[in-house]
């Protein structure tokens, strides 16, 4: 283990969910690892922040494939093995969703767990009932499949994929709209079910069925969970487990460069302030656009990096409302935990309209406290409102317009929620923070206050990106990524998924090298 | 299980075996024209957050009250950040061996800041501002953070009508809520209460009459002095009624303790909701100790350590700052969270009022030191 000062094996520049993850498996691994932060906290996003008399969280609305701890799913069984599960208070989530569109007036409540769901499916569409089986069915065989081909690393038997997990490979290559179709789900079943989409934030007619599916069946049948002291609970987890594995971690420590050596391998990571740490591996937990665009010194940039990294799209860009009431939730009548609020059922038509700021109304919407009612003191409730604009519509903003911008979305907000829900809020605000793509490019860099790494559409959906895992990695090597930009593309769960599996694969780097 | 999207199942299979060729060959035909270096919406959060700012002292006047008044340029950039009338800024400097640093709130308006204006009003009470007040001279630099804080006015919160209530020195941030509305930057009507000693302790008094013209509401409360157009006495609920309608307006408060003290007597008769009052926190200052002890702190900065000495009766922060070391530090009121250290080992002490940390903080030990007072020997990690 080389561990002395400003050397280390690894070096890990972000502290966002993904870099946490890949630091605790590279130490886990038995090399020494360094953990670089430009902000003065861990977690990226998975933060939160205190006014007056709240705690808010930041970002997360439930923490998806968690599971009991009887029947864990994959990321409690990932906590367990980093050893951050029981440094961490879980509660519950009562309920999958609240759906409510504008257009065509649905309100639906639905149920966790597959028959509950399917029985209120069929409650409000009558004759769903088969389609939605069948649905469930081809989930079930989709997430085996992928069981599959993470438990051999990716290097999947083409016959034993044909022979066991047929209808993941017919399905593999269509989208959500196209599966459900063929499927023949009626029209409003089909509506109903696709209300997760703005979770991954592409529409159903270019996401790819295998991402939703694997992402719906992992909801509805291990439920969500959350921590008690919001996510900055599993940051800090983090942050004290690689204090243990006897990791550093530096705060306030921008990652500038990466510096590289005559045949354009890594040789140190240089700080804002000169300061230079030698590594020869670099596991990012930021975008590509900002290794390659800024980060990586120009001798060994490559047109195949140019290329590669100009050829994807960027992912919706953040919008949230904090509000701090100072009524119950039960006062306000407030019933759900968990609201999605569209303009309209048809999430092409509706991820269109979100292109731009004006016409995006689109929100999911959490009351903590319909979750764990104790997280802000008795007679007032939490709420959070997220949007996402997919479009850099935001940066036509002017610095002195900037407030009011802010204020005009946070109202049309609880003007909407208001009209779609009954309750009556604005009167109640006692605490009010807004965070916008700024203020998301601000705590964590990312380019134009993006939220969800490259869209998942079309040819950059998730089956090539993980199929590709490997082949991604030679663009340069000694380089991975990790968090919303690398292969599992966006969201708390992907994030820890991908430094997992970044983490691990640099430890197997380190072990050849060793050899 | 009949999925069958196609008749012939051997078409999906050649188009599942297509995704990963497709998908080579879309990353080889990306552009190869240069990476962007720059991306609006980030240019915006470095204009508006630049953190840490270098300025110079470019003027400064006597004002009543023991206070003065600083004009201050920024160096590093052709101006200030637009902020939020209310705000304030952390201003540092080296004073001797110390490195120090304290919270002002901003006097100057929003759009001053756009011209490369920032003005502040200091109050001769304490070490740095003893410093600033008799010491200082234009062409000296500081370092100064960005404007921070949530003593402003919020649209979707507050009352249309917002009454200020300033006591001494407290009057500064008002200067910029008033200047700010008079510009169209905020869409409320304002009502300020000034209560100073008599005449001759009111600050800013030209600019503010000048302000009254333009649509401030503002009524001086003069304790010791009987004059004509001047209110006598304190700001009390009586004298707030024959202005205002306590119940339908939002709060400013910005003073000394004494004032904070006196006013929730004043207003708890309306029993007002929380949220329509809002003080300005104070800093954090020494404890009132016959015979503080000294401990040992051992602060660690990334892979730096060093020992210094930590007195019972001030906070970790001063500590820190006596021994030179560059902590970071905004609002010293517990509430901002740029002090955010780990506790390493060690016991120390906060006010429950002042403890503005995250509740994970607490359970993983974590400490704000601008509001901590050490209890015992102490190791803590810096960021």
């Amino acid at each position: 283990m080389e561990k002395r000062r400003n050397k280390y094996d690894v070096v890990v520049i972000g502290a966002g969910n993904g870099g946490l993850t890949a630091a605790i498996r590279v130490l886990q691994g038995g090399f020494s690892c360094l953990l670089l932060e430009k902000h003065n906290l861990p977690g990226g996003f998975a933060t939160s922040f205190v006014r007056g008399r709240f705690e808010f969280e930041a970002s997360l609305h439930e923490l998806n494939d968690f599971g009991s701890p009887q029947e864990p799913g994959d990321i409690r069984t990932l906590f367990r093995e980093l050893g951050v599960e029981n440094k961490i208070d879980w509660i519950r989530i009562p309920e999958a969703y609240h759906l409510i569109t504008t257009d065509k007036q649905y309100d639906c409540e639905m149920p966790f767990g597959i028959d509950a769901y399917i029985e209120k499916m069929e409650q409000y569409v009558p004759g769903s009932r088969k389609s939605m089986t069948e649905f469930f069915e081809l989930c079930n065989e989709v997430r085996d499949a992928q069981t599959y081909s993470n438990s051999v690393n990716g290097n999947t038997d083409a016959e034993y994929m044909k022979k066991n997990f047929p209808n993941f490979i017919k399905a593999g290559s269509y989208s959500v709209n196209e599966v459900l179709d063929a499927l023949k789900m009626p029209k409003k079943a089909q509506d109903i079910l696709n209300a997760y989409w703005c979770y991954l934030g592409v529409d159903c007619d270019r996401m790819s069925f295998l991402h939703y599916g694997s992402m719906v069946i992992r909801y509805i049948t291990r439920d969500a969970w959350m921590p008690k002291m919001r996510s900055h609970e599993i940051s800090l987890a983090m942050d004290e487990r690689i204090r243990e594995l006897g990791g550093d971690i530096w705060y306030n420590s921008q990652a500038e460069k990466i510096l590289t050596d005559e045949q354009n391998r890594i040789r140190a990571v240089q700080l804002a302030d000169g300061t230079e740490i030698e590594t020869h591996h670099v596991i990012a937990n930021c975008s590509p656009h900002l290794v390659f665009g800024k980060m990586l010194e120009k001798k060994s940039l490559t047109e195949q990096m140019i290329r590669a990294t100009n050829a994807r799209t960027f992912a919706g860009r953040g919008f949230t409302l904090f509000l701090g009431l100072n009524k119950s939730a039960q006062e306000l009548g407030i019933k759900s935990h968990n609201y999605f609020i569209y303009d309209t059922a048809d999430s092409v038509k509706q991820y269109d309209l979100m292109r731009r700021v004006e016409t995006n109304h689109v929100q999911a919407t959490v009351c903590l406290n319909n979750a764990y009612p104790e997280c802000s003191p008795p007679g007032t409730c939490m709420m959070y409102f997220t949007t996402m604009f997919m479009s850099d519509d935001w940066g036509n903003i002017s610095q002195t317009d900037y407030f009011k911008a802010k204020d005009r979305v946070a109202e049309d907000m609880i003007r909407v929620f208001e009209r779609e829900t009954g309750c009556k809020i604005r009167d109640s605000i006692e605490e009010i923070c807004v965070a916008s793509p700024t203020t998301y490019a601000r705590y964590c860099g990312h380019p134009q206050g993006v939220i969800y790494g490259y869209e998942t559409a079309d040819w950059d959906s998730l089956m090539p990106r993980m199929m590709m895992m490997k082949e991604d990695a030679k663009l340069f090597p000694g380089l991975r990524f990790a968090g919303g930009y690398a292969m599992r593309s966006s969201g708390y769960s992907s994030a820890y998924v991908s430094g997992d599996l970044s983490g691990r694969q640099t430890v197997g780097d380190l072990k050849a090298e060793v050899k | 299980m009949k999925f069958k999207k196609q008749i012939f199942g051997f078409m999906d299979m050649l188009r599942f075996k297509k995704l990963v060729p497709n998908r080579r060959k879309a990353l080889a035909e990306g552009a190869d024209t240069p990476l962007p270096t720059e991306y609006r919406v980030n240019q915006m959060a470095d204009a508006l957050h630049p953190g840490r700012m270098q300025v110079e002292l470019v003027s400064a006047r006597p004002l009543p009250g023991n206070m003065r008044e600083l004009v201050f340029k920024r160096l590093d950039a052709p101006a200030f950040p637009f902020f939020r009338a209310g705000q304030y800024v952390s201003l540092q400097s080296a004073v001797g061996n110390s490195l120090v640093s304290r919270p002002y709130s901003i006097v100057s308006s929003p759009r001053e800041a756009l011209e490369n204006r920032l003005v502040l009003g200091v109050e001769d009470a304490g070490f740095f501002s003893g410093h600033l007040v008799k010491d200082a001279k234009p062409g000296d630099r500081f370092r100064m953070t960005e404007p921070s804080g949530e003593f402003h006015y919020e649209t979707l919160r507050d009352s249309g009508e917002i009454v200020c209530l300033a006591g001494g020195s407290g009057i500064t941030p008002f200067l910029s809520m008033a200047k700010s509305m008079v510009e169209g930057d905020e869409p409320y009507k304002m009502t300020l209460f000034y209560g100073a000693r008599d005449l001759a302790h009111i600050a800013f008094k030209e600019e503010l009459d000048a302000l009254a013209e333009k649509g401030l509401r503002l009524i001086y409360v003069l304790s010791d002095e009987q004059r004509d157009g001047y209110e006598h006495g304190f700001i009390t609920a009586g004298l707030l009624e024959k202005y205002i309608d306590p119940h339908s307006v939002t709060f400013f408060l910005c003073g000394p303790q004494a004032m904070y003290d006196f006013l929730e007597k004043e207003l708890a008769q309306y029993q007002l909701p929380r949220k329509a009052v809002r003080r300005d926190p104070a800093c954090c200052g020494n404890r009132e100790m016959e015979a503080p002890k000294t401990f040992q702190l051992t602060v660690h900065v990334r892979d730096k350590v060093s020992v210094i000495e930590a007195h019972e009766n001030e906070t970790v922060l001063t500590a820190l700052e006596r021994a030179g070391i560059d902590a970071p530090n905004k609002c010293r009121a517990g509430g901002c969270g740029y002090c955010h250290s780990k506790l390493l080992h060690g016991d120390f002490f906060v006010e429950p009022e002042r403890d503005g940390r995250r509740e994970a903080d607490r359970k993983f030990g974590f400490l704000h030191p601008c509001v901590s007072y050490p209890q015992s020997d102490m190791e803590i990690e810096i960021p």
